[in-house]
């Protein structure tokens, strides 16, 4: 026990003081950040004034109408969503468009047309809209404009219109405005499900939650399954393999190993999720002093036993994989290229979310969530959809964990003979032998 | 002598281990007697490395037994030995306190003792200094040291010491020596692997010499050099020089700078050749025996089994 600790300690000190550990707990969160609100803030950038639009309402009664919609501040806009209406309070954005009617009076279309063009050409406007008389039987307006590629203004002008004549024909037809807002209600659609205990609950959560669970354990083993990898080679490639083995087993440096790596990985996500938590609390006291509602997720307490227990095997059986590898192979690169499959395998365990989410009972969900390299993710979509009995659940941990301890014994056998053949990497057959002997 | 089983501290018994079609070690057999230092010599590639693999327990043999301190090799006698192998490695940017540390923990000796002993060590290897730096700042024989260090850390009966000299300049040669030296005084068992002969001559109490997975040739200094007595002396005289191979007792002549050796035929008796040599009217200012030394000794021996 004492020489286990050892190892592990060491595994986890070596790489925790690293300068690469703090660079990558900073940088990562960072980077995620920058690629999370950089798209957003870029297109929100806003080049210049709104977007000049010259509108030539034959009706006479749709522009005062887009108008509100268009130019509308943003208490008037009732039916943008709390996080559009947080990012206006927070860009403190003004109008994008800028609308002006022109009454063309008795002056014929063409002539209309020809002062337009003039003064999109001088830079007045930077677009003319001309809705016929008959735009509300035809459904046919015209839209210039000097750049085509914005192709977001030129959407909401649609939209715009297409609900300023939807409302105005609404008018016409004697509908009032209650019956209208009624109407145009869009369904507010709630998600329940049925467990066998028969309580009813939203899954909405969880399921997200599945995702998240997925997606930390993804991040994990594409970071630290190369960590392992190398923790593996380390002594290989330094030939302090040799004294390390007159110590201690194998199988007990192969373990140490997995822990301690396994704990540096734990330790930076722990420190993530700390940070996350804060910035959580503190964006949801903001939000909540500007009064938007912000609710925490309803998940049952097993659930997160479940995503715990199942996130550990999922990492664990990937880790080990890369030990497996690391065990084989004599230098760092070449475990880079090895290891590509490992990374499929667990696309596809991601992959296989929609069919088991669809049929979560049926016997391919069942099958496929006793492969301990696709149990962490199917099984867990399982459990939030329609929990399957306890002990198919114990089964797939039990099946999940084994692999992890089958896997590692191998890794440690491989290894040990491997390391004192420097330099030369194992045919399979060789491997094959090694493992048997 | 009579060796009996309990001064024996490992005991290799016919022992073999191959590597696909390459054998490594074939049917070796060999008695470590505790309390002394053991030679094991040989070319390289002759085995040497695998058989201190075997005995410490990081290889099985394919067949055969090894026996540590009266027990078959098991996991827990690896505490008692303490191994410095020929493939040296340390990690690079640990602290060499540290580094000392965590060898000492795999030996089970840990806290203030495996402190103590630390500081112990790198006193008196002269390393008190380096304590805090990391490994990569050392040279190499500093890292040599350190790395002997951890072999001996944690007070094993029974030390094996893969080419333990290579590489140090003469000065640490000398103060490694010592502390070998002051090990076995300690009653410490000290198996030293080497090609280096005239190192092993001065502190070997025993030898084995392996050639091409094969004992060669086992037993005390003494009794080795003793079996290869070959009549050999080192001579100076003044006068006869050009008649001395006339003598029947004379099977070879070498001549050196200002001395020439000479051999003597199988069962000649060196006094005899003597009172001939003076019967001659030569003046003899140097008439001494010679003892193989153990660099004779190995390649002859080597080359005989080539």
């Amino acid at each position: 026990m004492t020489k286990l600790l050892a190892v592990v300690k060491r595994e986890w000190m070596a790489r925790v003081r690293a300068k690469m550990f703090i660079v990558s707990t900073v940088l990562l969160p960072a980077a995620m950040v920058l690629f999370g609100v950089a798209p957003a803030l870029i297109l929100s950038i806003d080049s210049g004034n709104g977007l000049r639009v010259v509108v030539v309402d034959g009706t006479g009664k749709l522009f005062s109408r887009l108008k509100t919609s268009l130019q509308a501040d943003d208490a008037a806009d009732v039916d943008a969503t709390v996080a559009t209406r947080a990012n206006r309070i927070a860009a403190g954005r003004r109008s994008d468009f800028v609308l002006e009617e022109l009454q063309p009076a008795n002056r014929s279309d063409a002539d209309v047309k020809a002062q337009l063009e003039n003064r999109l050409r001088a830079k007045e406007i930077d677009a003319y809209l001309i809705l016929p008389p008959d735009v509300m039987q035809t459904a046919k307006a015209q839209f210039v404009r000097r750049n085509t590629s914005d192709l977001i203004s030129t959407r909401r002008i649609r939209d715009a219109v297409d609900a300023a004549i939807r409302t105005q024909r609404l008018i016409e037809a004697r509908v009032d405005a209650r019956t209208m807002s009624a109407l145009g209600r869009s369904v507010d659609f709630e998600t329940r499900r049925i467990s066998s205990g028969g309580s009813e609950r939203d899954v909405g959560d969880s399921f997200l939650l599945v995702f998240v669970v997925g997606f930390i354990m993804y991040i994990s083993v594409l970071l630290y399954g190369q960590v392992v990898l190398g923790a593996v080679i380390e002594e290989k490639e330094t030939r302090i393999a040799e004294v390390l083995f007159s110590s201690v087993k194998p199988f007990t440096l192969m373990i140490g190993k997995l822990l301690g790596v396994s704990l540096v990985a734990l330790t930076q996500l722990a420190i993530w999720a700390v940070a996350f938590a804060g910035f959580g609390l503190f964006g949801v006291s903001v939000l909540a002093s500007r009064g938007i509602p912000t609710r925490l997720p309803s998940i049952p307490f097993h659930f997160y036993v479940y995503f715990a227990l199942f996130f550990l095997v999922g990492y664990f059986v990937y880790a080990t994989m890369y030990a497996l590898i690391g065990s084989v192979v004599t230098t760092t690169q070449e475990g880079g290229q090895a290891a590509m499959p490992i990374i499929m395998m667990l696309v596809v365990s991601f992959y296989l979310f929609l069919p088991v989410s669809r049929n979560p009972d049926s016997p391919f969900s069942f099958w496929i969530s006793m492969v301990p390299f696709f149990a962490p993710i199917s099984m867990l979509v399982r459990i939030v959809t329609q929990t399957p009995p306890f002990w198919q659940i114990a089964l797939s941990l039990f099946i999940g964990f084994s692999t992890v301890a089958f896997l590692t014994w191998i890794a440690s056998k491989i290894y040990r003979i491997g390391m004192l053949m420097y330099g030369k990497r194992a045919s399979i057959p060789e491997i094959v032998r090694w493992v048997r002997s | 002598m009579v060796i009996t089983s309990n001064d024996i501290t490992v005991k290799v018994d016919h022992v073999s281990k191959s590597f696909g079609d390459f054998t490594a070690v074939e049917d070796l057999s060999l008695a470590v007697r505790a309390g002394r230092i053991f030679g094991l010599l040989g070319p390289n590639g002759a085995g040497k490395t695998t058989s201190i693999r075997m005995i410490v327990n990081i290889t099985a043999p394919d067949s055969g037994t090894i026996e540590l301190f009266g027990q078959k090799i098991n996991s827990q006698l690896q505490d008692k030995i303490g191994y410095l192998p020929e493939e040296r490695g340390l990690y690079k940017s640990m602290k060499v306190g540290e580094q000392l540390r965590f060898f000492a923990q795999l030996k089970n000796v840990t806290g203030k003792d495996a402190q103590q002993r630390i500081d112990t060590w790198l006193e008196r290897l002269k390393l008190s200094e380096w304590k805090q730096k990391k490994t990569r700042d050392l040279s190499k024989g500093m890292q040599q040291k350190i790395q002997f260090i951890s072999a001996v850390l944690h007070d094993p009966d029974l030390v094996i010491l893969d080419e333990p000299f290579s590489g140090l300049d003469p000065l640490n040669v000398e103060l490694l020596k010592d502390v070998v030296l002051n090990l076995k005084r300690a009653g410490k068992t000290i198996i030293f692997s080497t090609h280096a002969m005239d190192i092993a001559e001065k502190i070997c109490d025993d030898i084995c010499l392996i050639n091409r997975s094969r004992k060669v040739l086992e037993g005390s200094i003494r009794e080795v050099k003793k079996s290869f007595g070959r009549n050999s002396i080192a001579l100076r005289v003044e006068g006869t020089n050009g008649n001395l191979a006339t003598s029947n007792l004379v099977s070879n002549i070498q001549h050196h700078s200002d001395e020439v050796e000479v051999l003597l035929t199988a069962n000649a008796n060196p006094q005899d050749f003597l009172k001939e040599l003076i019967a001659s009217g030569a003046v003899v200012t140097k008439f001494e025996m010679i003892e193989p030394s153990l660099h004779d000794i190995f390649i002859e021996k080597v080359s005989e089994t080539q």
